[in-house]
């Protein structure tokens, strides 16, 4: 009974976002503000739908009812419930599901905060969200029926995917980037709605600044879990391997970033009309080819959900979506041409679109890296790799021009600027910078991408103290505030910008942590019978014993593990194995990590032989890798503190206590 | 801000420019067998994994490729001489990078390009630019003074 | 010149669409054999048995060279009868040999005594060297070698019967169905 309510629920949101676009469309072309009403009821009802087929789906993946055949690909008597719940979007099918709740969530979200408002773009933006949402719903009608039967019904499931039980990060990376996936069809929507009504002055960018920041957020957030549990489970020591599908949930982050830069640009100059609308565009479609490049089967990859019959109705969405968006861009070109050129050769503005051209280029060259084994099988029928080498030597230099510029940028003013400015921005930190890099180099640090990389790093820094430090003791002095709560008044004030300065310094941790352990990780693979030591880094360590033996949590899982203790910087024991899941050819590894904020020490378990007790163990000391994850987290906050809203009326009263309010509040969004 | 500072900023920040290039890009000593190999297991790709290279891949495949590396190395061969044996056996798919020019030219020729369309476009006598729309710019809306963009040289 | 701007459209979206098009129907990990139309490697390997053979013990004869292992399940379980059935049919014409792939000689030996030993060899690819000879990827792979030696035709992935016919007539002229 449950699958099928689950696979009515799917039917009835099918049928519910269909008429929700239908009305959206008809309701903006007739101006029937009841069919608006009706539609976005329609809306929040499909999300309703959603919950309700999600909760089927758990309810059957907890209760192990094989008769669903995704319950029977994905779940076992002796999957512990946790993992039952995470298999919802495990595997196909189960994550089309999650994603239209998701999507169907954003939807319901927006159309009801703006239920009042903007009533020229909300239909047509609801209109888009509709459709897409059918589009998800149709497919898990047709090809991709998460509750289809299977019979006869087995006793016993085949059991979820052996990588996806090893670490709780399965429960955090997915939700978290499909989040950043779904919510980024609402500036899309948006952009969609503000060609049709050709209302292409900035009120667009306006209300989507934190429709794109939000989902941004998850974006970045996903990705950086995802490239800690590749870390971390994987077992070869490293955290990003420009696997294609890697690559493709950070296609749509790039587009986006991009997209987040030049709005703030046109938002206060104007024009760039046809760039930041082609941005949300490319944002979008991008984030459906990053879904069909890893459901289609079209390419192989560490993520790869089966070949099935739902990569053409992918990749036909892709097609309507990017040729609709794209004819209705050029039918409205006429009115987007025009205006947005800075005044300054040199200006924040310029720092802005240099800023877009490199990440374009990034775009560019990650696309082309990803698809080329495809383009030259299709045209020559050879087979060739684009590896982390090619993509290595091709991004890292663009990289490196984009941290710089994200140091200079915030510091030019917005329009021209003068040599003297720049004489006195950039004085100092050259200094600092140029200082730094020479002790570093004094002190035998040889590798060349590191001193580049914390070079930079005290250039972007220090310009970014600087910048925050001016404005503090400007304020402290002018209201007689100490510098911290000066800071902090100020910061609240001007969420965009300091929370602008604590992404930016989130970001320059990440790098700096990335080409630190990059360049300066040691490994070495050692075989040791129990009682030898092996030493590494600083590091000495001892096998103590080799246990085999079944999971407590799983008892159909057999552990092959490794019993080692450790002296140096750190001291310990830990454990590291490989484990026998009945249904994966492999034995999955299980490294340990021991993290300080200083070093990593990493260690996999290889091979092993049970009749001696020795182990061949592939031993990693990884500096700072600790610090691309709390980068990671000082991204996040920054965003969010971003986004936070600020609280208007007293912004406006308490700078200019005899002077009442000039307008009424900006809308926010 | 006295006046000879900038120009020591400069002319510092080029003074460790060169010294950085001069250690770093200096020709130092060969390397040695051990890192020839590795350099080598790096760029080629592990058979029965997804995408990962010989050198960080733990299968027995991986570890035979590596040790077919280390014989190859001792026995006297040249880098191409060891691409060579590898491609011979499982095409031009166990590199990890193409080894075709254009792969590595187009997207830096793209990067350039987009810069260079950037800087026309900023530097070009600009022409008068059609009203913009009826709306007032963010920019041209009454706004209250920020103090922050007062500071704004 | 104002219509020239629709061609954006076409222009964008008709070759992405062709591009994610061509990769339907194709395997993405099977990768083209740069050893086809060349001389085969030689080898001398020990079988399960504990008997010694090498390729020149075949010289002369077209041969079959299967590479595969216990824990390829379900593909080289599927593919097992296949080769059981071309060894019976064309026992004097071609020979078949058996190499396993990443695999422990008990298991294998398991595998046969459970899904039946048609009687060909099976050799012990110790070190895998065999399998980076003939660039295989993982099991199975099947190679097909003519009566001169030359490499004729390469199977990626587990063997049907028609896909079996097909390859031996490339090394067999007088094989049919």
């Amino acid at each position: 009974m449950i699958p099928s309510i689950g696979h009515a629920s799917i039917l009835v949101g099918l049928g519910l976002t269909v008429y929700a676009a239908v009305a959206f469309v008809l309701a903006a072309r007739g101006g029937d503000s009841r069919l608006s009403v009706s539609a976005r009821r329609a809306v929040i009802g499909s999300f309703v739908a959603a919950a309700v087929g999600c909760a089927a789906m758990v309810i059957s993946l907890l209760t192990h009812d094989f008769g669903v055949r995704y319950v029977a690909e994905n779940n076992a008597t002796t999957t512990p419930p946790f993992i039952g719940v995470i298999s919802l979007w495990a595997a196909l099918e189960g994550s089309i599901l999650f994603w239209a709740l998701l999507a169907t969530g954003w939807a319901s979200l927006v159309l009801h905060r703006y239920r009042d408002r903007y009533r020229q773009l909300m239909p047509w933006a609801g209109a888009t969200l509709a459709t897409i949402n059918a589009f998800f719903f149709a497919v898990m009608v047709w090809p991709g029926n998460p509750f289809a039967l299977t019979s006869p019904v087995g006793a016993e499931g085949t059991g979820p995917n052996a990588l996806l039980q090893n670490h709780p990060f399965m429960a955090l990376h997915p939700p978290l980037l499909y989040l950043g996936y779904t919510g980024l069809a609402v500036p899309f929507a948006f952009g969609i709605a503000a060609l049709a009504t050709r209302r292409l002055d900035e009120e667009w960018l306006r209300v989507v600044r934190r429709w794109t920041l939000v989902p941004w957020t998850f974006l970045t957030l996903g990705i950086v879990a995802g490239a800690w549990w590749s870390y971390e489970v994987l077992g070869w020591g490293g955290y990003w391997a420009w696997d294609p599908v890697e690559n493709a949930a950070l296609l749509p982050w790039l587009t986006a970033t991009a997209f987040i830069h030049s709005a703030m640009v046109a938002e206060r100059r104007g024009g760039l009309k046809i760039w930041t609308s082609a941005l949300v565009i490319a944002t979008f479609v991008l984030t459906l080819v990053g879904t069909f490049l890893t459901r289609s089967g079209i390419v192989a990859s560490v993520h790869s959900f089966t070949q099935s019959a739902i990569g053409p109705w992918f990749l036909a969405a892709i097609l309507v979506a990017l040729a609709g968006s794209l004819t209705l861009l050029v039918w409205r070109l006429p009115g987007l041409i025009g205006g947005g050129r800075p005044s300054g050769t040199v200006s924040r503005e310029s720092a802005f679109l240099l800023n877009n051209v490199l990440f374009l280029g990034l775009t560019f060259a990650v696309l082309f890296g990803t698809l080329l084994p495809l383009l030259v099988a299709a045209t020559s029928g050879d087979t060739i790799s684009v590896g982390a080498p090619w993509f290595n030597t091709v991004t890292v230099p663009i990289f490196v021009a984009l941290l710089f510029l994200m140091g200079v940028g915030p510091a030019l003013p917005w329009g021209t600027a003068s040599w003297a400015t720049m004489r006195e921005r950039f004085t100092i930190p050259l200094i600092l910078a140029v200082t730094v890099t020479a002790a570093a180099l004094a002190l035998g640090l040889r590798d060349a991408a590191s001193l580049g990389t914390l070079g930079l790093a005290v250039l972007v820094g220090a310009v970014m103290v600087d910048e925050v430090v001016r404005g503090a003791r400007s304020r402290a002095r002018s209201r007689r505030e100490d510098p911290a709560t000066a800071t902090w008044r100020l910061a609240t004030r001007n969420r965009r910008r300091y929370g602008g300065y604590a992404v930016h310094l989130g970001v320059l941790v990440m790098a700096v942590a990335v080409a630190i352990s990059s360049g300066l990780a040691i490994d070495r693979t050692v075989t040791l019978a129990p009682g030898e030591t092996a030493s590494i880094g600083g590091y000495e360590v001892r096998h103590e014993q080799l246990v085999v033996e079944a999971l407590a949590s799983d008892r159909r899982v057999i552990e092959t593990r490794a019993e080692v203790t450790y002296t140096g910087p750190q001291s310990g024991s830990l454990r590291t194995a490989l484990r026998d899941y009945p249904n994966s050819q492999a034995a999955i590894a299980t490294p340990a990590v021991r993290t300080s904020l200083a070093e990593d020490l990493y260690v996999t378990l290889l091979a092993s032989d049970q009749a001696t007790g020795a182990v061949t163990l592939h031993l990693f000391v990884n500096p700072l890798v600790v610090w691309i994850w709390i980068g990671g987290a000082i991204v996040g906050g920054g965003a969010v503190f971003a986004i936070w809203p600020e609280r208007r009326a007293r912004r406006v009263a308490v700078e200019h206590p005899q002077r009442v309010p000039a307008e009424p509040s900006v809308e926010g969004a | 801000m006295k006046r000879w500072l900038p120009a020591l900023a400069m002319g510092g920040f080029l003074a460790v420019a060169a010294l950085t290039a001069v250690v770093v890009l200096r020709p130092g000593p060969e390397p040695s067998a051990a890192e020839r190999a590795d350099v080598l297991a790096r760029g080629l790709r592990c058979p029965d994994c997804q995408g990962l290279s010989v050198a960080d891949s733990p299968t027995s495949s991986a570890q035979e490729i590596r040790r077919q590396i280390d014989e190859l190395v001792a026995g006297g061969a040249t880098d191409d001489e060891v691409h060579a044996h590898f491609v011979a056996r499982y095409g031009q798919w166990i590199l990890l990078a193409p080894t075709s020019p254009a792969a590595w030219i187009i997207p830096i020729a793209v990067v350039i390009a987009g810069a260079a369309v950037l800087g026309a476009w900023l530097l070009s006598r600009r022409r008068a630019d059609p009203a913009p729309p009826s709306a007032l710019t963010a920019a041209q809306r009454p706004r209250p003074p920020d103090e922050v963009e007062a500071l704004d040289a | 010149m104002r219509g020239l701007r629709w061609l954006i459209v076409p222009l964008l979206v008709i070759p992405l669409g062709w591009l994610l098009f061509s990769g339907f129907g194709r395997d993405p990990r099977e990768i083209s054999s740069p050893l086809i139309g060349r001389a085969a490697p030689a080898w001398t390997l020990t079988s399960l048995d504990g008997e010694t053979l090498s390729s020149e013990d075949l010289a002369g004869r077209p041969y079959v060279v299967n590479f595969w292992a216990s824990w390829c399940i379900p593909a080289c379980v599927d593919e097992h009868p296949v080769l059981a059935a071309a060894h019976e049919q064309y026992t004097d014409e071609v020979a078949i040999v058996g190499v396993l792939y990443n695999d422990a000689s008990a298991d294998a030996e398991g595998f046969l005594a459970r899904y039946g030993d048609a009687g060909y060899p099976h050799l012990v690819d110790t070190d895998g060297r065999l399998a980076i000879e003939f660039g295989v990827t993982g099991p199975p792979e099947t190679f097909f070698v003519d009566a001169d030696g030359i490499l004729r035709a390469r199977q990626f992935g587990p063997l049907t019967d028609p896909l079996m016919s097909v390859h031996l007539s490339t090394i067999l002229p007088s094989a049919s169905r």
